[in-house]
């Protein structure tokens, strides 16, 4: 076994079993009945390695493996949209008036990145001769777009209304952002180079995956950090201001 | 290629946004441990006068076309200015009365969660007033009414200091607004 099959190897199989003790860690601290589309993300990932690992070491071919590398990937970007989905519910929760602009938000991102995703795909040419894989990767792209271009939006309104997140949503929107965008990236070197399963474009992918395990790890292991602040007392002179709005009040 | 390189420079410029937006929410922790510090004197009633149709429709009737425009962009900048400065304002306050949601007092708890609707809403307002105020000073001769800034920042203003009475009766940070 060469250095570089090493390394793949450790790529591909560590983050999934990284993911285990996340599915567990969830379960145990139930924090899974906050971001159930997040679990349902993580077990479908374990559960699709399983699968695939399973078929890399049967003697039953790649194009059995590409097929099911390709339907995993339509679910697990269905399910990915599910959870950004969701990370949007948390802030609509949370603060109740965003109800309404969140949505808004979200929608008008959709349609908007949509165009984008349109655009990207239309001008992107075929790399290989069958059309179901095709359409797979042109998918792929397309998803990335939307599901980075959602992170973004959701980031810049998170930070414009200086809300809060908290600890877990933040790392699960961190993560899957790095990665939307990562993907979003080597799809198109991908596309350049005219072959899927570049060995060192597959090993960046693959690293970026771990590192955004390893951040969902960091957020979703750990306990709530509880926001605290300290108010500085206020100096002498100002007690008169606070005193008028005081009796401001009282006489409303 | 050139199209793979633009593309897959978008893509990274992407993640650095990313990344930047999300680098923004430690800021924020930083600016709650002296709310004061970062809150900016906003004077209700001078916003109102900058911004009300009366004052613009004398000024209109007293002054030379040119003029007039020229004071009216005067007005509209510094109204700009003041709006500004209350959405920062309600910026900060929405971090600080967030915490005090999940106070054990209800009445601390209640009147935090008013003020991060009041915050959230003069957010909201700030967001389309800003943009109108700009549409005002490019067509100086447009009808535009963000007076509901003023009315939201007053309201808003008022359960700051009911907040801070609750939750610190000898401090606050009222002062500031």
């Amino acid at each position: 076994m060469t250095v570089s099959s090493a390394v793949s190897y450790y790529l591909w199989v560590v983050p999934h079993v990284l993911l285990g003790t996340i599915v567990f860690g969830m379960i145990r601290r139930r924090s899974y009945r906050h971001f159930p589309m997040f679990l349902l993300y993580t077990v479908f990932e374990i559960l699709q390695f399983g699968l695939l690992f399973g078929i890399s070491l049967s003697p039953v071919g790649l194009e059995s493996y590409k097929h099911a590398y390709s339907i995993g990937l339509g679910f697990s970007a269905g399910v990915r949209f599910a959870v950004i989905y969701e990370l949007y519910r948390h802030f609509s929760r949370r603060y109740p008036t965003l109800d309404g602009p969140g949505r808004y938000l979200f929608c008008g991102s959709i349609v908007v990145l949509l165009v984008i995703a349109t655009a990207v795909g239309v001008s992107a040419p075929a790399t290989s001769a069958n059309s179901f894989f095709n359409a797979t990767y042109a998918l792929d792209r397309a998803v990335s777009v939307l599901q980075a271009g959602l992170l973004i939006s959701l980031f810049a309104f998170s930070r414009y209304f200086a809300l809060s997140w908290r600890t877990h949503a933040f790392g699960i929107a961190l993560g899957l952002g790095i990665f939307a965008s990562v993907e979003l990236a080597t799809s198109f070197v991908w596309l350049h180079l005219g072959a899927f399963g570049n060995r060192a474009v597959n090993l960046f992918t693959m690293a970026t995956y771990h590192l955004c395990v390893l951040i969902w790890m960091f957020y979703l292991l750990r306990p709530e950090e509880p926001t605290s602040y300290i108010l500085n007392p206020l100096p002498k002179h100002d007690l008169d201001v606070w005193n008028n709005e005081l009796q401001r009040l009282v006489q409303r | 290629m050139t199209t793979t390189i633009i593309l897959v420079v978008m893509s990274l410029l992407a993640l650095t946004c990313l990344l930047w937006l999300a680098k923004g929410r430690t800021v924020s922790a930083s600016i709650l441990q002296n709310p004061t510090e970062h809150m900016r004197a906003v004077d209700v009633e001078a916003f109102r006068n900058l911004v009300d149709p009366d004052e613009e429709e004398f000024l209109r009737a007293h002054l030379s076309p040119p003029e007039f425009r020229r004071i009216q962009r005067e007005r509209l900048r510094a109204a700009v200015e003041y709006v500004s400065c209350a959405a920062q304002n309600a910026a900060i306050l929405l971090r600080v009365a967030d915490a005090g949601r999940r106070s054990s007092d209800p009445a601390t708890a209640q009147a935090a969660e008013k003020l991060v609707d009041n915050a959230i809403r003069l957010r909201l307002y700030a967001s389309l007033a800003i943009p109108r105020l700009y549409m005002g000073m490019i067509l100086p001769g447009a009808h535009i009414s963000p007076i509901r800034i003023a009315e939201s920042y007053e309201q808003m203003t008022r359960l700051v200091v009911l907040l801070g009475c609750l939750q610190y009766p000898t401090r606050g940070i009222s002062a500031a607004l």
